[in-house]
């Protein structure tokens, strides 16, 4: 059963590390985005010079019971090119942003990537038959002369090595004028809503040429602008449902029937500032980074700065569980704001689920309780919402030993530090883990680093 | 974007400055309070101007970096109406309010870089002035008043009373050397203000936060210099601010290197700081008396010239 609590805490493993060994990152390498598919077979990765990288896991080898099968390259494409607007002399940056899948309906798959601006439909088929036996047509494509055809066959498939392809199926572009931040497929599988710093538009997937907007927070005047959303996410269950959250920490929640333009919300979720910890950066470490719905509906996760919160949608005025990632940070908010790290924008995301078992409230609480994120110097952190144990876990490839199980590390904010602790001092801010992600069935995480993918598994008994 | 930040060594007793509330009531905290503020703010300037990416900037990251701006200057701006010492700024010149409504705070995303406060007015380098943010979660800071950099950055002085006793004892050395530069400085920051005055502008200015606040409680030492300078209701950015650039545009920084001997020439010329053994040296074919060790310093205005020409020739 999924880390059900008690004593069944997960131990994890190392499996495996995709990307470059060396030390000099190249710009394009840099991983912007993770995400596993609806079965878990295949995992996504976008990057910052526009490409998509599909790993697919193998058919877990029976005979290999000790670790689940591994994932391997499955496709290659360029999702996004770097474009130049013209009309401002800017760049608009190839980088993807999101990758989300759609559930697949047959053969082929489905995801939405998106840059600063476009957002592209992709189909990712297999082809592992070609036909053979033209009668008009030689082996290589060449016209045969008629006159030399005597006879008549019928062509037949034959098997050929595996070739996936990628092909864009649709484009949908032209609708945002600010930088796109988030993608979310609706739960009708029909529709998809994209978020920007001021705007939220709504779409069909069949239909590129125009969209709905559905929010709009630009003033009247840009001079008077002091907030900007920063993520959107469609509900799991009710199709008119989905929130968005803010950099000054609010989380809005909006339905779709109330009126055309969203405007006003139906609820509106914002803790009250803690008066012991007001700083000048106060506002900045409230802006939320991610907001992602359990696997149920009924809480929502947000990331800012310093903690993960756990939201119950029945109440606003505050949230129902607060975790600290790196509470060690809080007094050295003025650095990190200098260096900018300060603006880093770290996910967050929920255990993987079994669905069938959702249903049945009586294992409720069994489900949806762990939450992961990154932090700096490659830890991540993970935190059990039944035991309210969290544990600190490191992507680095000295922990690359198959089914040696990770070691816990820890940060000494201050004091002695003790052995095998690291002090915060040493902390390498440029090693920072802004995504990651959970296999939806099964413990499998996604960690990505600069410019590597780790695979962690739990140890398999 | 990746954070420039890395492997730091820090003291093992820093202060927690930063992270915790100081409460501008408090007494000695006030001017680490004043200081955070004002490093917070050069650094959020910084960051505004100083950055021309190739493609647009984050709309988030301006937002954010704008509002801190905009909470300090209230703050201050909240402190002044307290202060009856506190003088704002006198408005702004129109030209400079034209070119800076082209190039208004990063939400237009129109195309043209704000100009940089340094091509309008001529004031110390932005970096000279900023406190590296390491510096606020040292310790010492706050209370020596000598402070060890490496690097080209330049700390302002580091504690309001330090500030103003080494402040005020080299503009009494200076007066008591050379009366004549102090005039003179006094005769164009006058000058420099009336001409600001006469031309109002309600649009924001951008300047370079160069000074520290602590400044705006120099307005006693202020004394020897004449002049009106109006308080205004500023509805700009940082139009409260622009007076100290204002009065110390053509001041000889070499003033805050506390070095009597370097100012001896006062504001009329930007030199590099001249040592009293160089001085001696340059006068000495110029003079028809012998200069002797311990009386360097008595000259008079002519002699004042004769350097200037051997310096400014050279």
């Amino acid at each position: 059963f999924l880390g059900a609590g008690g004593g069944n805490d997960i131990q994890w493993c190392f499996s495996q590390v995709k990307g470059a060994v060396d030390d000099d990152v190249a710009e394009a390498d840099i991983i912007s985005t993770v995400e596993f598919n609806h079965s878990g077979e295949l995992l996504a990765t976008g990057d910052k010079g526009g490409r998509v990288v599909i790993f697919q896991q193998e058919q877990e080898n029976k005979t290999q019971s000790h670790s689940r099968g591994e994932y391997n390259v499955y496709s290659t494409f360029q999702s996004h090119e770097p474009e130049f607007d013209y009309l401002k002399s800017l760049e608009i940056e190839e980088k993807i942003n999101k990758i989300r899948w759609l559930p697949q309906k047959n053969a082929a798959q489905f995801l939405l990537s998106t840059n600063d601006k476009t957002i592209k439909l992709w189909k990712i088929s297999e082809r592992d038959k070609r036909p053979e036996g033209y009668n008009l047509k030689e082996e290589d494509g060449r016209y045969r002369d008629p006159t030399t055809v005597t006879t008549l066959r019928v062509p037949v498939f034959r098997p050929m090595d595996l070739m996936v392809e990628a092909s864009p199926r649709r484009i949908f572009a032209n609708a945002h004028t600010y930088h796109i931040n988030s993608i979310s497929i609706n739960s009708d599988y029909e529709t998809y809503l994209s978020a920007d710093d001021l705007r939220i538009n709504l779409w069909h997937l069949e239909i590129t040429d125009r969209s709905f907007n559905i929010v709009d927070i630009k003033p009247a005047n840009m001079e008077e602008l002091t907030e900007v959303i920063t993520a959107a996410e469609f509900h799991p269950n009710s199709c008119s449902t989905f929130v968005y959250s803010s950099s000054k920490g609010t989380i809005r929640l909006c339905d779709m029937r109330a009126s055309a333009l969203c405007d006003r919300h139906s609820k509106l979720f914002e803790e009250p500032e803690d008066p012991s910890n007001r700083s000048f950066f106060s506002e900045i470490i409230s802006s939320i980074s991610d907001v992602k719905f359990s696997h149920s509906g009924r809480y929502m996760m947000t990331r800012d700065y310093l903690s993960v919160k756990i939201w119950d949608l029945n109440m606003e005025n505050r949230p129902v569980e607060t975790y600290q990632v790196h509470e060690y940070l809080r007094s050295k908010l003025c650095s990190l704001y200098e260096n900018d790290c300060i603006f880093d924008k770290f996910e967050c995301c929920w255990n993987g689920s079994d669905r069938q078992v959702e249903f049945l409230s009586l294992f409720a609480s069994a489900l949806s309780n762990i939450v992961m994120t990154g932090s700096y110097n490659n830890f991540f952190r993970m935190f059990d919402r039944n035991t309210k144990r969290d544990i600190t876990l490191e992507a680095s490839r000295e922990n690359n030993k198959p089914r040696t199980v990770l070691k816990p590390r820890k940060v000494c904010a201050s004091g002695k530090r003790k052995k095998d602790e690291i002090s915060v001092d040493s902390l390498d801010f440029n090693k920072k883990i802004l995504h990651t992600a959970w296999h939806p069935k099964e413990n499998i995480i996604a960690v990505a680093t600069t410019n590597n993918l780790y695979i962690f598994q739990d140890k398999m008994n | 974007m990746l954070g420039k930040g890395g492997k730091r060594k820090f003291d093992e007793h820093e202060d927690g400055l930063e992270g915790k509330v100081v409460s501008p009531t408090d007494g000695p905290s006030k001017v680490s309070y004043t200081l955070q503020r004002q490093t917070i703010f050069n650094i959020s300037l910084m960051k505004l101007y100083n950055h021309r990416p190739l493609t647009e900037p984050s709309l988030q990251k301006t937002v954010l970096i704008n509002n801190m701006l905009r909470r300090i200057q209230e703050e201050l701006k909240q402190e002044g109406s307290l202060r009856p010492m506190f003088m704002a700024a006198s408005q702004p010149a129109d030209p400079l309010s034209d070119n800076f409504r082209e190039a208004q705070p990063a939400f237009s995303h129109l195309a043209s870089p704000p100009l940089l406060p340094a091509d309008l007015v001529s004031t110390m380098p932005l970096e000279s002035c900023l406190t590296p943010a390491s510096l606020l979660e040292d310790d010492t800071f706050c209370t020596s008043p000598a402070v060890q950099h490496d690097g080209p950055t330049k700390p302002p002085p580091p504690a309001l009373q330090a500030v103003k006793d080494s402040f005020s004892s080299a503009l009494d050395e200076i007066e008591e050397l050379c009366p004549a530069p102090t005039s003179a400085e006094a005769v164009a920051a006058e000058s420099a203000a009336d001409d600001s005055k006469a031309q109002p502008s309600e649009s924001n200015i951008h300047k370079p936060e160069g000074l520290p606040e602590s400044r705006t409680a120099e307005p006693k030492l202020m004394d020897p210099l004449p002049g009106n300078f109006e308080i205004t209701a500023s509805t700009g950015f940082l139009t409260d601010l622009t007076l100290d650039d204002i009065l110390f545009a053509d001041i000889d920084t070499s003033m805050y290197d506390f070095d009597p001997c370097t100012s001896a020439t006062g504001a009329a010329s930007k030199m590099a700081p001249v040592s009293a053994d160089e001085l001696l040296k340059t006068l000495a074919p110029y003079s028809s008396q012998p200069v002797t060790p311990n009386q360097p310093f008595k000259m008079d205005l002519t002699e004042l010239d004769h350097i200037m020409e051997v310096l400014v020739g050279s």
